[in-house]
This record gives structure tokens, sequence and C-alpha cells, in this order.
């Protein structure tokens, strides 16, 4: 992708932008297609719910720091919303592509083929919304008075987290998949991601729980901007002001994931060319 | 499938023969056992292949083209001893076995290569080692030369002919390359769409299609006009060469006729080609259509 | 049916496929037994968060969840091990067509289909949570009766019976739904709740994790068996759980191979 200015980096622009439409309607097509297999994996997220059932019980005779039952319902019912919002399978389309060489004829169109990618996941997040939407009421049931459904300031931020923590996660996952091009062992390093993920996040335990020193940690690492901080703001565990603190944050990573994945697309590129793919 | 009997003798070549989506593999599949007819009976040898007894899979073997039983990761050699040990063949007689169809398909420095380096025509000579390790007496083949380049096609149809001749083992194969079944093959049925449309022997069903045979000449000046259009209809022309299609029974006069009128440095009488009457049979025939075997 | 050390045999055979697999990838092994300690490590926090803030939760005490714990883990490795990648093998044999080979063998395809794969370094994993079950008993500073060590290698059995035979009810099914390819992680991830004493789920819930997929049998139960607690009711149900799953999932497996029809050509 070209990142001067002038004529090229223009034309470069306007050609996504006409081309965006139709790869959003490919993509959606494409998700509709997988859509059992996206019913299934909809299922498979169901750790979030296990662990609201062992901290419920927990809490059944008090609060656990600031949780208390609603709490936890609360944060794990919101948890589960944003991590099937935001996940996405670019790690295993883009280290398929790369070990099999289907990747060649993306090279060949004139477009960066992590458009093509984007576009792809984006166009998978409506039906993800579809089939979340229960999950939504269940959660305004059980704790609506959380949900910043009368504060239009925090609703624009949690919005803002949620979009930003898709990005973000987007960012990492093509960095992670691109070292396939470099590593056999790219799903390994996932797999070793995914763990600490669990933790440093927020998923399996919320992070102010978690020894003082972790979570003083986690706020320096990206892992906190994908699941924690957009959770915590739209169930209302967060103050205004630090949590547009945290969103500048959440661009700062988002920046430097930007520039580390066009930097390593451009390596594994060379790569390519040079040992033909 | 619809209607289909037919009776085949222990150590026959028979050829499957028809257009994609006929039947064919459906119907060695009914003979392996792996699928189930909904209707009509199977018996191979004495077992009902349904049944899947032990004796039965002794005694047949499948290859299929597109697929193999080879394992991917490993070589040649390591799948062959798990079949050993599959069919509990005793150690010096399968040792014996392997020997004897690694040398005659000349595969011995292959074996010990991981499957996925070798190429797809060494692949099908280790797959049918590791088909026949176990001595059947019944080879059900389907599309056994597909892919492979016109030299192994050959090799492996002359490998099958042998095979056949040295062990009476009966083959059924199916093919839609013509020349498989027309090189290994005395007896044919056809299937299309289901239904079987002839049962017998393969010349004298072209010849019954397409009752003309091929005279080809070449000449060593050019001929007068006229002349070759009235020995025959001209399927194939260029200055020095002609090829006429003349009924079978005038292709003596024919010949005669030409020798005496043309120019002629050397002629040669053929078969039309199997490919093309096979074709025009399959392609004209009503599905219900049946031609009473031979 | 034919003889027992034929089986054995071939079982000497198909794991020896498997190692010689497994060793042409050295790399891997290490490195596949390393992720696997490090996942048990990850599992781990949840627990240990819990307990650095409460003495018990629903009536289980630390060194008991821990228990539980470490009997998941060790039943996780020998899905992983020994179950998952021998049945992913057969789900894949029906999308290939490669399945067909192995019902023209004259064995057994239930049995060699189980066979199929094993993943040794599982082996580190099986180590790492016999190492906290050992670990678990030092908190509570005593060792398991032998009376019931037996009892809890007994259930132990019934457990992998289970897992095995839920296993093969799902991969019955795909036959039918060859598409969908990530049943298998739709089972783990089901299995995953399983890392919890039962006690901590409520109502309906816990009907089903105990009777429709059976997690309370599999893990609570041997658990409760090595601490000691089991109730002979509790034993009976997990033996008999055991043997009905293992009759139903031999039937439908039949079915499912009759109603087989290989893919495609």
């Amino acid at each position: 992708m070209s990142r001067r200015f002038g004529g090229e980096g223009l034309r470069a622009a306007r050609h996504v932008l006409r081309a965006y439409p139709a790869l959003l309607r490919v993509g959606f097509a494409d998700m509709f297609a997988y859509r059992a297999e996206l019913v299934v994996w909809l299922l498979t997220m169901n750790m979030p719910l296990v662990m609201m059932a062992l901290w419920t019980a927990v809490a059944a005779n008090g609060p656990v720091g600031r949780f208390g039952r609603r709490e936890f319902v609360a944060y794990y019912l919101g948890m589960l919303l944003v991590r099937i919002l935001t996940g996405s399978w670019l790690v295993w389309e883009l280290t398929m592509e790369i070990r099999h060489g289907t990747l060649a004829p993306r090279l060949l169109r004139p477009i960066h083929p992590l458009w093509a990618h984007s576009a792809m996941q984006l166009a998978a997040v409506p039906l993800r919304a579809v089939l979340v939407s229960p999950l939504v009421l269940i959660l305004y049931w059980a704790a609506g008075e959380r949900l910043p459904l009368h504060e239009p300031e925090r609703m624009a931020i949690a919005v803002a987290a949620i979009a930003g923590a898709w990005l973000l996660l987007f960012l990492i996952m093509a960095i992670i998949g691109t070292l396939a091009a470099f590593v056999e062992s790219a799903l390994s390093i996932f797999d070793v991601w995914l763990g600490a993920q669990a933790v440093l996040s927020g998923y399996l335990v919320p992070l102010e729980l978690l020894p003082p020193w972790v979570s003083h940690a986690a706020r320096y690492l990206p892992f906190r901007y994908i699941l924690g901080f957009p959770v915590e703001t739209l169930i209302g565990l967060e103050s205004t002001t630090s949590a547009l603190h945290e969103l500048g944050v959440q661009c700062l990573f988002i920046a430097g994931s930007l520039v580390a994945t066009l930097a390593l697309w451009r390596a594994a590129l060379r790569r390519f060319a040079a040992f033909g793919g | 499938m619809v209607d289909v009997s037919f009776a085949i003798a222990p150590g026959e070549r028979v050829g499957f023969l028809g257009p994609n989506g006929a039947g064919k593999t459906t119907a060695l599949k009914i003979l392996s056992g792996l699928l189930y007819p909904t209707s009509g009976s199977v018996t191979v040898g004495e077992f009902v292949p349904q049944e899947r007894r032990s004796e039965f899979l002794h005694m047949i073997t499948l290859v299929m083209g597109q697929k193999q039983q080879l394992l991917w990761d490993l070589p040649p050699a390591e799948t062959f001893a798990m079949n050993r040990a599959l069919f509990d063949l005793p150690r010096r007689e399968a040792d014996a076995t392997q020997k004897e169809l690694v040398d005659l398909l000349e595969v011995g420095p292959l074996i010990g290569k991981p499957t996925r380096q070798l190429s797809l025509g060494e692949r099908m000579k280790c797959e049918l080692v590791a088909a026949l390790l176990h001595r059947p007496r019944v080879l059900f083949l389907d599309e056994p030369t597909i892919g492979l380049d016109v030299s192994m096609q050959a090799r492996v149809r002359d490998f099958i002919r042998r095979y056949n001749e040295s062990t009476g083992a009966s083959v059924l194969l199916t093919s839609h390359y013509m020349e498989d079944v027309a090189a290994l093959c005395p007896r044919v049925i056809v299937i299309d769409k289901g239904h079987l449309i002839y049962d017998g022997d393969l010349r004298t069903l072209a010849r019954r299609i397409r009752p003309e045979k091929r005279i080809t000449m070449h000449f060593s000046s050019l001929p007068a006009p006229g002349e070759l259009d009235r020995l025959g209809s001209c399927v194939a022309r260029s200055e020095l060469q002609a090829t006429l299609a003349v009924p079978a029974a005038q292709v003596t006069e024919a010949v005669r006729a030409a020798l005496g009128r043309l120019p002629i440095s050397d002629i040669s009488v053929e078969d039309p080609p199997l490919e093309e009457i096979m074709q025009e049979f399959l392609g004209g025939q009503p599905a219900n259509g049946r031609v009473k075997s031979a | 049916m034919r003889s027992l050390r034929h089986y054995a045999r071939l079982l000497v055979v198909q794991m020896r496929t498997s190692l010689t697999l497994a060793v042409q990838y050295r790399l891997d092994f290490f490195l596949e037994g390393a992720l696997a300690l490090f996942w048990l490590a990850i599992t781990l926090i949840p627990l240990l968060v819990v307990f650095s803030r409460r003495e018990s939760v629903a009536g289980w005490s630390f060194p008991e969840a821990l228990v539980v714990v470490g009997w998941f883990s060790v039943l996780k490795a020998v899905l992983d091990g020994g179950v998952t990648p021998s049945l992913n093998f057969v789900v894949e044999g029906v999308r290939k067509g490669t399945l067909d080979f192995v019902l023209l063998k004259p064995a057994d395809a239930q049995f060699l289909v189980s066979t199929a794969r094993f993943e040794p370094w599982r082996i580190l994993d099986f180590l790492g949570s016999i190492g906290v079950l050992v670990y678990a008993f030092h908190r509570l500073g005593r060792a398991p009766r032998v009376g019931d060590l037996m009892v809890g290698f007994a259930l132990f059995a019934v457990a992998v019976i289970l897992l095995y035979s839920l296993w093969i009810l799902v991969v019955s099914v795909s036959f039918r739904v060859v598409k969908v390819d990530n049943l298998s992680y739709l089972f783990i991830s089901i299995f995953d709740a399983g890392r919890w004493p039962i006690d901590v789920f409520k109502g309906a819930l816990r009907l089903i994790f105990t009777v429709v997929f059976p997690l309370a049998l599999m893990t609570t139960y041997p658990a409760q068996a090595l601490l000691g607690k089991l109730t002979s009711a509790h034993a009976l149900l997990a033996g008999t759980g055991g043997l009905a799953f293992a009759a139903i999932a031999r039937f439908v497996w039949k079915r499912a191979l009759r109603a087989y029809s290989s893919a495609s050509s």
C-alpha cells in the first residue's frame, strides 16, 4: 500500500474506496455460505458463561472486590458479546493462504490483500450482530441499569472502544498470520498469544481481581484493549475520563500495529519474491 | 442404477464403459460392499459383499484412481507393513509378494520416500503394490490410469494384464479412456444413465454400431480429382494423404480398386477410432435402448 | 470376531505409524508438549484467583477443587492425545472419501478408526496433570487411601469410555454433516466446563452436565472417589452411565456406517 503523498497515493485510496463495497458484498456472501460453521463457532464461546457460573457461586455470600453477583453477570455477558463481535479467523485464513500458495493471485491484483481480508472479516459483523441479539436482550434483562443507554457520551465511547478493539485484533492477527511466511509454526505462536490473551485481557478473570502487579502490567499490553477495556466501558466500570484516556491508548496500539503489519507484509513479499512463493 | 444384471466368471477381464455419472463407480462400490443396493442381490464368489466378512475382504481389492490408501506423509513401505498386519499375512509370504510386485512395477528405489514426494504415476504404481499385497482374487479398478501420461498408462495396463494371466484373478475395470478397455478387456459392459445397454465383446459392438473400415493411403503423386470420391467417403485429406471410410463388406473391392487406379505408395486398413464410435453410441442411444448381448 | 492377539498386533502397528509420523516432526513434539504445559498453567489461574479470596466455593476447598482440575487435565491429555486425533482422521477420511479403504480392511472399522492416530507428546500433558494431582494431595497433607485409589482408577476407565463414546457419537453425526468440521471444537469447549466441580453449576445446567453430557461422571465423581467422598449411589451411576453410553455409541456408529455413502465418486 502506497504511503507516499501525491498522485499515486490518492489514486490508490480512490481505488480502494471504489472496490470496497464489492469486497464487502463478496465477504457477506462468503460468511453466509459458512453460516453453519459460524453458529458452531458461536456455541464454542462458552468459557465466559462457565466463568460466570463459577464466579457467581463464589460471590454467593458476598462481593469480590467491586464485583457482586450482578456485576459478574454483566461482565461476562458483556465479555461474550464483545468477543463475538470482534473475533475473527484471520490467522487461519492467512496461514492457509501462505502455506498453500493461494496468496499469489491476490498479490496480482492492484489492491493490498489485507483490504480484501478486512472486508471479509468486516462483512461477518452484521450476521454476528444478528446472532448475538438474544444475548443483548439477556444482558439488558440481567443488568440493564449498567448499560449506557441514557448516556450518549458513554455510549459513544463504548461503541468506539468496540470498533477499535475489532481493528486492533484484526491488525494483530494480520501480524501473526503473516509470520507464517517466515516460520513453520505460526499457529503455535498464535496459540501462545491466545493463552496470554485469555489471562491478560480479562477474558478469564476481570483484570482488577488479578494480583496488582499483573493488572498493572496489563495496562501496558495490547490484550486489555481488545476485550477488557471495551467490556468495562460498556458496563460502566470505568469513569468517562479514564475511558477517554484508555481510548487514546487503544489508538496508539492500533497505530503501532498498523505500522508493524505493513512493514512485516513488505518483508514477507520480499521473501516470496526470493523463494518463488 | 436401474435394472442392471450381469454375471462374471473367474479369471475374466471386464471393462465398464460409459460417460461420467453413468454409474460405473457405483457398480464397483456395490460389488465391493461399500454401497448397499436398494433392490436385487449381489454375490461375489459365495459372499454377499455388504456383509463385509473377513474372507470376502481378503479376496477382493479396490483401487481408485482418484483416491489413495497410501499414507501421505510416510513412505509407501509403511503402508505395505500396515497392510501386512491388517491382512495378517505371514512375514515370509508377504515379503516375497512385495518383492515380486515391486520388481514388476519397478518401484524399488521409491518405496522408501514419503508418498507426497512421488509423482502421480509413481504413486499409482505403489498403490497397486499396496492393493495386491494380500493376493486378492478379484480386482476392482476404478479409473486406475486417470491423470497418468500415455507411457505410464500403457505400463499399468500391461501390469494388470500380466497379473491376470499369471494369477487368474478376475479384473473389473472402469475407465473413460477407451485404450484401457480396448487393450485390456475382451468383454465390456456399457452403462449409460444407470442402465446396462450392452454386454459383450467390444469390437463386435463397434462393428455393429459403425460397420465400416478406414483405409489410409499415402500417395506418391497427386491423385486425379474425383477418383477418391468414387471409392468411398473421405474423412481426412491432405495433399499426399487421404483416409476413406468404406463399408466393411466392400473393403476388399475398394482396396483393389485404389491400388489399380491411384498412385499409392502406402496403404493400411483399420477400424474407425473407438472413441468416435462410443461417443456416437452413447450420445445417440435413447435412455432405455438396449442392444442384445453378443 | 478375530482373535485378541490379532487386534493387539494391529494396535501395535497403528501406534507405530503414529510414532513414526511424530518422530518425523521432532521439533513439533517438544513445541506441542511445551504448549500443552503452558495451557495447563493458564487454566489453573482462575482457580488460583478464586481461592486467593475465598476458603471454599460451593462446598469445595482449594485442594479439593485442585483434584478436580488435575483430574480434568489428565482426562484432557487422554482426549487430546488418543481420542481427538484419530477421530479427526475419520472426519477427514469421510470428506476425502478415503474412509472407503478403511472399510475394505478385514478388521473392525471402529477399532481401526479409533487407533489410527495418537499424539505422543501429550504424555507431557499427562505427566503435568498427574503433578497437579500430587500437589493437591500434598496440600491436603495426606495421600489418597488405597481403596479410594482403586475406585478412582475404575472411574478413570469409566471416564475414558464415556469420553470416547461421546466422541464416537459426534463423529457418527459428522457422517451426515460433513461440511461442518469444527464440531470437534464444540465438543472440546463443552468438555472444558468439566474443569470445575459440578456443584458450581445450578439447576438445569447441572442436570444436563450429569445426564446428557456427563461431565459430572467424568471429572467430579472420580475426583470425589480419590478424596474418599464418593457416595455409592454416584459410583453406581457412573458405572452404568459409562456402559450405557458405550452401548449407545456402538449402536449409533454401526447405523452411521450403514448409511454411509462415500463422498462424490
